[in-house]
């Protein structure tokens, strides 16, 4: 039986900010972008909030909400831009922390981390203890308030880490897992999103119970492998993909991907394309640099109504050069763009494998060509900067769209 | 009796029991498991003169086939071929009768045995082409040998649908077959007069390059010659009384000759059991995913190796007679066991670049076809 600790810090980012600003302690902060006086009023910037207070969230405001309805919602919320180099600091201050505890633990993001802790009762003492002095040493040394979920699994301590919060600690005795997440609905099920939610409540579905009632074969029948690694999931235990591999056994990055949000929405398909193509060229470029080839290339469009469409395509063999990815990119924007205005686009790069691999015998040399021509690019990159060397195609791109749209 | 008549009248044959059987195994390999068409998973039986003809499809391909009958009344009827086959198989040899009753039932009747099956009416059932004229006639054994030689080399990759069959070339005095995958491309050309007077060509797919394996491997006969013929969008194999069908593939299959290595010069010829009991050795401790290994060739020697960090690592070496210059190319272990598997016993000639170029393997034996493979290396 293992031991597993799900940490995650409360509001990261706004509880940061109130380290250097302790005024703002219990105000409604948002983090995301400054607000600007325009013609006698306060305008949101465009883009979306990283990070919600508490008091903030009374007010329905959420992370990735867009930060002009975070307005709308509370006016008088103080919204910040956000400093990412702080962040960073004490999200390396709370990985000591973890570090000090177990050896085996795994950063999901800058602010949630699993802790293998089986087998540390002689040095911490029973999970419940150890967790309690976890959250306490955290709070001594960063002066950060955090949630602790433990269980036997992953997927549990995320769930009673997710029921802790705030400034909580939650323990699930073995046996008991399958209790604790029965009332509770589907979505929170690691895994579950949008659209499985969708399918299931279709079969009447609404309670993690419902889930567990179907059974796995009706459950693989309808959604395959998933569906059998849901099944698992209902009783508490780690099933599919990530939650296959052991803490600390995944260290390599899962997808690369880069996206931008319009200064003004737009439908013109040159400047889109223009985009994916800059798009394309920072994803492999970041590829290169950490080694990896990926095998899947995923659009992200999101329209001016807030309708998000992600379309993805398999290549034959893995890659890390721009023009495949822009290729696929592109054909994946015309089969699935229906014309009307775009306010962000995203390529993401996943399916990443360290191995260059096997090489192409129909159009080896082409490649070869590509290949000693990008590392020149990003030679000089290394030096001046990204758009220090661009493809034609990416030339008239906007990512960076104050820039571009004053030449406009 | 009037009734009784009526019914007699749709549909009644008697067959013999192993040629039945004969004829259904056709048609397994061409029917959908898992369709969406339920109609597909059926056979067409069709019961005219004194044989019954037998059909089935899943669209992309189609096979036809005849088995001598008595029949009593002429008619058609579809039903699932996979059940038809299984129960059929499982009956006493000697005469079988299939009587077509109202409602699409099928009664079969042998010696005491008796079933009805749920059958389909034909009319839902596709209709295929007819066999057009004949192009070529090609060698029955040679054609089977040669898929058998090129086969393992098509692409699976759905994407890269032009690699998803062979090319079929038939000139005047040869006949060649090469399929790729992108990374390695097997070719095999023989001499043979096929009845052309210029060149054809024409991708075949890898279901129906299956089935003639299958259809070409049932013929006893290994001097008998299959009829070859095309339309705008299908190719036709007939062979003894069988025909296959299928859907032509579209789009421009590469130009294989410009891969084919002209530099090689690092040549080295070893037993094809050597190198294959090496290599399957060695890439037990290759990267499970990948199947890299190494081959190393100095002067009298062969080594490969392997290594992974999961598994551990291995290698061997082999005596060779090679005074040239030293090089060491990464492949794709099973790439290079297919290809020795496919060219049968004897000796391998194996010739090398360098570490970024093709490798090129062919049969070391003079008497032997022109066949070579051609393989891309692996960066390791």
């Amino acid at each position: 039986m293992s031991t597993i600790f799900l940490v995650d810090m409360d509001a990261f980012f706004v509880s940061v900010e109130e380290l250097y600003d302790p005024s703002l302690k219990g105000k409604p902060v948002v983090v995301g972008g400054e607000l600007e006086w325009r013609e006698g009023r306060w305008v949101a910037p465009r883009g979306v909030a990283a990070a919600a207070s508490y008091a903030a969230r009374r007010y329905g405001i959420h992370s990735a909400m867009p930060l002009a309805q975070a307005l709308r919602l509370c006016p008088q919320a103080v919204f910040l831009p956000g400093h990412h180099d702080r962040y960073r600091e004490h999200s390396e201050k709370i990985q000591e922390i973890f570090g000090s505890f177990t050896p085996r633990f795994e950063m999901v993001s800058v602010d949630e981390g699993y802790l293998d802790m089986t087998g540390t009762e002689r040095l911490w003492g029973q999970p419940l203890k150890a967790a309690a002095l976890l959250h306490e040493r955290v709070r001594c040394q960063t002066g950060l308030p955090c949630s602790i979920g433990v269980a036997g699994s992953r997927l549990v301590a995320k769930v009673a880490c997710e029921l802790a919060k705030p400034n909580g600690v939650l323990a699930v005795v073995p046996g008991q897992e399958a209790r604790l997440l029965a009332p509770l609905p589907v979505r929170r099920i690691p895994g579950i999103g949008k659209t499985t939610e969708k399918r299931l409540r279709q079969l009447g579905v609404k309670t993690v119970a419902d889930l567990a009632a179907i059974g796995g074969g009706m459950l693989e029948e309808v959604f395959g492998a998933s569906g059998a690694a849901m099944f698992r999931k209902t009783a508490g235990e780690d099933a599919g993909g990530w939650y296959d591999t052991a803490v600390g056994e995944a260290e390599d990055a899962k997808s690369i991907s880069h996206e931008t949000t319009f200064d003004i929405d737009t439908a013109d398909g040159q400047k889109l394309q223009a985009t994916l193509s800059e798009l394309s060229q920072m994803v492999a470029h970041r590829l290169r640099e950490q080694n990896f080839f990926a095998r899947t290339v995923t659009l992200k469009l999101r329209y001016s109504d807030f309708r998000t469409i992600t379309r993805a395509q398999t290549l034959p063999a893995p890659t890390d050069l721009d023009g495949d990815l822009f290729r696929t990119a592109m054909a994946l924007f015309t089969a699935h763009w229906n014309g009307s205005a775009v306010r962000l686009v995203g390529v993401r790069a996943s399916g990443l494998e360290r191995r260059p691999g096997q090489m192409d015998l129909l159009d080896g040399e082409r490649r070869q060509k590509w290949h000693k021509a990008l590392e020149a690019a990003d030679r000089v990159r290394g030096r001046f900067g990204f758009d220090a060397v661009q493809l034609a195609g990416g030339m008239a791109g906007s990512r960076k769209p104050k820039s571009t749209t004053g030449e406009e | 009796m009037g009734t009784l008549a009526k019914s007699m009248s749709q549909m009644e044959f008697t067959v013999n029991q192993a040629d039945l059987v004969k004829e259904l195994g056709l048609s397994q390999g061409v029917v959908e498991k898992k369709t969406t068409i339920p109609i597909l998973s059926n056979v067409l039986i069709e019961a005219r003169g004194e044989a019954i003809e037998l059909t089935s499809t899943d669209l992309e391909i189609g096979v036809r086939s005849a088995c001598p009958a008595k029949v009593s009344a002429e008619g058609s009827v579809t039903v699932p071929a996979k059940k038809l086959l299984d129960y059929v198989r499982l009956l006493e040899s000697g005469e079988v009768t299939v009587r077509l009753q109202e409602n699409f039932w099928v009664q079969i009747t042998a010696k005491r045995a008796r079933t009805r099956m749920v059958g389909m009416s034909r009319e839902n059932f596709p209709v295929l082409p007819q066999m057009p004229d004949v192009v070529a006639h090609l060698g029955a054994g040679m054609l089977l040998d040669m898929i058998g030689k090129v086969i393992f080399a098509v692409s699976s990759e759905e994407s890269r649908y032009t690699l998803n069959g062979a090319l079929l070339v038939v000139r005047p005095d040869s006949v060649i077959m090469v399929a790729t995958d992108g990374h390695r491309l097997a070719y095999v050309e023989a001499p043979y007069q096929a009845g052309v007077s210029s060149e054809v060509r024409a991708l075949v797919g890898k279901k129906a390059m299956g089935e003639l394996i299958r259809l070409l491997s049932q013929q006893e006969d290994p001097n008998s010659i299959l009829d070859f013929g095309r339309d705008e969008s299908h190719l036709f194999f007939r062979t003894g009384g069988r025909l296959l069908i299928s859907r032509l593939l579209s789009g421009q299959f590469p130009n294989y000759e410009a891969v084919i290595p002209k530099e090689n010069n690092r040549v080295v010829v070893l037993d094809r059991d050597a190198v294959a009991g090496a290599l399957r050795r060695v890439s037990q401790f290759a990267d499970e995913r990948s199947h890299a290994v190494k081959l190393q060739l100095a002067t009298g020697e062969l080594k490969v190796s392997s290594s992974s960090s999961e598994s551990g690592e291995s290698e061997e070496t082999l005596e060779a007679q090679y005074e040239g210059d030293a090089v060491q190319v990464g492949f794709n272990s099973q790439y290079l066991l297919d290809f020795l598997a496919a060219m049968g016993t004897g000796p391998v000639r194996l010739e090398f670049k360098d570490e970024q170029s093709a490798g090129q393997l062919c049969p070391a034996g003079a008497d032997a076809p022109q066949y070579r493979y051609i393989v891309m290396p692996m960066r390791i």
